[in-house]
C-alpha cells in the first residue's frame, strides 16, 4: 500500500514535470465561481404587504415582491438557492382558513429549494404539516428531529446536497426543542436530538463523505438568548462545531443588519445570518470560489 | 510497466483535474428589505386574489351584534369583556364535557393578558373573533383538588386584575379574608373541581402553576376561536355587564 502511494506521488511529479508546459495549464487557470445564498426565516404566513397604516413595518414584505427581487437575483446569478429556516405557518388567517397550503404553493411558485421545519410548523399537528407536504415542491430538511415513529418518516431527510456551477453545497437543518414549547398531542412521537452532537456529525458527512465545498446549517434554534446564555442557540452552535461556513436562523426573530462573523471550534470564521420575521426582508450571502491550485490567498475574505 | 504508469498518470491527472478543490475566497453578506419599490409578480397577486377574496369574505362575516363595546378594561377585578369570554367557553364547552365524562364543569377560568382585542360596538363579524384570540389554543377541563382551588383563589387575590372568570364564581376580598363560592356553594375540601381553561394556561402560562399536575385533564379538542365563533354565530345580540362576581369589599 505505501508503495503505492509512492509510485502515486512520483509519477504525479513527473506529470508535472514532463506536461508541465501542456494541458495542465488548461486547468491551472483561475476560474472564479460564484453562488448566491437567498434566505427568509419565521414569514409565518405573511402572504401580503403589511398595511400601509401599519405602526411596525408600514407597507413592507409581500410574497409577490420578493418573488420580483428573487427572480431578478436569479437572472444576475443562475447560481443561487433560495431557502427558509422555518416557521412558515402560523400568523395570519390564511394559514386558519387554509392549514398552510397557500404558503407552500407560493414559495413552490418562487421556487424554494430547501427549508427546515420551525415549531409554528407543527400548529395543525404534524399531520396538519404532513397534509400540506403534496404543495410543497422544495424538500424539508431537519437532522435532529428524529420522525422515524411519525407520519413525516422518509418525507423529511437530514440534510441535501446540491451542485451549482460544479461547486458542491450539503445544507442541513437544526430544530429547536419542542417539549414545553408545542404541545406533545401536535408533534406526536417526534423525538429531539442534541443539536450540537447533529451538526458535529452532518458537518463531517457533508465535508468529508460528501466532500462537499459548502455546508450550510438551516437553523430554527434562535440566534442566542441573553438571559439563558448557555442555551443552545446559533451563537452557540458556530462556537462547537468546525466546517460550517453559514448558519441561516430563525425563531428569535432577529432582525441582523448583517451577517454576524464568528469563530468556530478551531478559531476559524463562520456566518450567522438571521432576517427577521414576516417576509419583510430577504438575507443573501455571496460566496466567490477560486480553482486557482496555485492559490497565494489562502484564507477567505469576509466583507458584510 | 511503462503502460502501467502511463495508465496511473494519466488517472491521476484526470483526478486533478476532477477533484481541484475549490477555495472559498471571498463571501458577501447583505440584508435585501422588502419595500414599496419592489414591483410585485403579477402572476403571484393574482394566484393569491381568490384566497384573498375568501379570506375578507370569511372575515367580513357578521356573526352577532354588540349595544356597547366589549372590553377589558371597564372594571377592576372583572370586565365586560372577560365575563364574556369565560362564560360562553363554559356554555359551549360543558355539553361536550358531559356528553363525555357525565360530568359537570364547576366553573371556568382564563387569563386577562389573553384577551387580545376589544369589540367595538356594533357588528361582530369573524375578524373581531379572530382578533380577541389569534392564538390557536384549545380548551381543556382541568381536574383540582380543593387545595389546588384555594392556590388558584390566592393567584387571583394577588394577581387583583380581571382575569376572566366564569360567572360560577363569587369571591369577594376584603383586607385579610375572602368569601368564595362555587355554583353558590363553599369550596368543600373533600371534592375535586372541573375548571375550564386553555392549554396554554394549564401548562402554566402566566404562571398559573395550580394547573400543573392535576387529578386529571380532559383535551376538549376545541379550540378557544372556535367556541367563541361558534357562540357569536348563535347569538343575534351579545350582551356582557358587570355583575359583581369578583369584588373587593372595603
Amino acid at each position: 500500500m505505501k508503495r503505492r502511494n509512492f509510485i502515486q506521488k512520483s509519477t504525479a511529479t513527473a506529470a508535472f514535470l514532463t506536461l508541465g508546459g501542456l494541458s495542465l495549464e488548461s486547468f491551472g487557470k483561475s476560474t472564479r465561481k460564484h453562488i448566491t445564498i437567498l434566505h427568509t426565516n419565521d414569514v409565518h404566513s405573511h402572504i401580503q404587504p403589511f398595511d400601509v397604516n401599519h405602526y411596525k413595518y408600514p407597507n413592507l414584505g409581500g410574497v409577490a415582491r420578493r418573488a420580483t427581487l428573487v427572480e431578478n437575483i436569479r437572472k444576475e446569478n443562475p447560481n443561487t438557492l433560495l431557502l427558509d429556516a422555518g416557521d412558515i405557518f402560523q400568523g395570519t388567517p390564511y394559514f386558519n382558513f387554509y392549514g398552510g397550503e397557500l404558503e407552500f404553493k407560493l414559495m413552490s411558485m418562487l421556487k424554494y429549494d430547501l427549508a427546515t421545519i420551525g415549531n409554528h410548523d407543527f400548529d395543525n399537528g404534524i399531520n396538519g404539516l404532513y397534509a400540506q407536504l403534496p404543495h410543497a415542491k422544495f424538500n424539508f430538511v431537519s437532522a435532529n428531529y428524529n420522525f422515524k415513529n411519525t407520519v413525516l418518516d422518509t418525507h423529511v431527510k437530514p440534510y441535501k446536497t446540491f451542485i451549482k456551477d460544479g461547486i458542491k453545497i450539503g445544507i442541513f437543518g437544526l430544530g429547536i426543542k419542542l417539549d414545553g414549547l408545542v404541545e406533545k398531542d401536535l408533534f406526536k412521537e417526534t423525538k429531539y436530538l442534541d443539536p450540537i452532537e447533529i451538526a458535529q456529525d452532518m458537518s463531517r458527512i457533508l465535508k468529508d463523505e460528501e466532500h462537499c465545498d459548502l455546508v450550510i446549517c438551516l437553523s430554527h434554534l434562535g440566534y442566542y438568548y441573553k438571559s439563558a446564555p448557555s442555551k443552545i442557540s446559533d451563537l452557540n452552535l458556530a462556537a462547537k462545531t468546525k466546517n460550517i461556513d453559514l448558519i441561516i436562523g430563525g425563531h428569535t426573530h432577529t432582525f441582523l443588519p448583517k451577517p454576524t462573523v464568528t469563530k468556530n471550534s478551531i478559531g476559524e470564521n463562520v456566518l450567522i445570518n438571521q432576517v427577521g420575521c414576516y417576509g419583510i426582508n430577504v438575507g443573501r450571502v455571496d460566496f466567490y470560489f477560486d480553482s486557482n491550485k496555485n492559490i497565494a490567498s489562502k484564507g477567505k475574505s469576509i466583507i458584510v | 510497466m511503462k503502460k502501467y504508469i502511463l495508465f496511473f498518470l494519466s488517472i491521476i491527472i484526470l483526478n486533478s483535474c476532477k477533484k481541484e478543490t475549490q477555495s472559498l475566497v471571498r463571501i458577501e453578506g447583505k440584508l435585501l428589505p422588502i419595500t414599496k419599490e419592489i414591483k410585485s409578480v403579477q402572476q403571484i397577486d393574482s394566484f393569491i386574489l381568490p384566497y384573498k377574496l375568501k379570506v375578507e369574505k370569511e372575515m367580513n362575516t357578521i356573526l352577532s351584534y354588540t349595544k356597547k363595546d366589549l372590553v377589558r378594561t371597564d372594571g377592576i377585578l372583572e370586565s365586560s369583556l372577560g365575563n364574556l369570554m369565560a362564560d360562553m367557553c363554559f356554555e359551549r364547552a360543558n355539553p361536550i364535557f358531559n356528553s363525555r365524562t357525565g360530568k359537570n364543569i364547576d366553573f371556568a377560568l382564563f387569563n386577562y393578558g389573553g384577551i387580545r382585542a376589544g369589540i367595538t360596538k356594533g357588528d361582530i363579524t369573524t375578524a373581531n373573533a379572530f382578533n380577541l384570540m389569534p392564538f390557536e389554543n384549545s380548551l381543556v377541563v382541568v381536574e383540582l383538588t380543593a387545595k389546588k382551588v384555594n392556590e388558584l383563589v390566592q393567584y387571583l387575590i394577588d394577581k387583583h386584575i380581571a382575569n376572566p372568570i366564569s360567572k360560577h364564581i363569587k369571591l369577594a376580598i376584603s383586607d385579610n379574608s375572602y368569601d368564595l363560592k362555587i355554583k353558590n356553594k363553599k369550596l368543600d375540601p373533600a371534592k375535586t373541581y372541573f375548571v375550564l381553561t386553555s392549554n396554554y394556561l394549564q401548562k402554566g402560562g402566566d404562571q398559573m402553576t395550580f394547573f400543573s399536575n392535576p387529578v386529571s385533564i380532559n383535551l376538549l379538542d376545541y379550540k378557544v376561536r372556535n367556541a367563541i365563533i361558534d357562540y357569536f354565530s348563535e347569538k343575534d345580540t351579545i350582551y356582557s355587564n358587570l355583575d359583581n362576581r369578583f369584588i373587593q369589599i372595603k
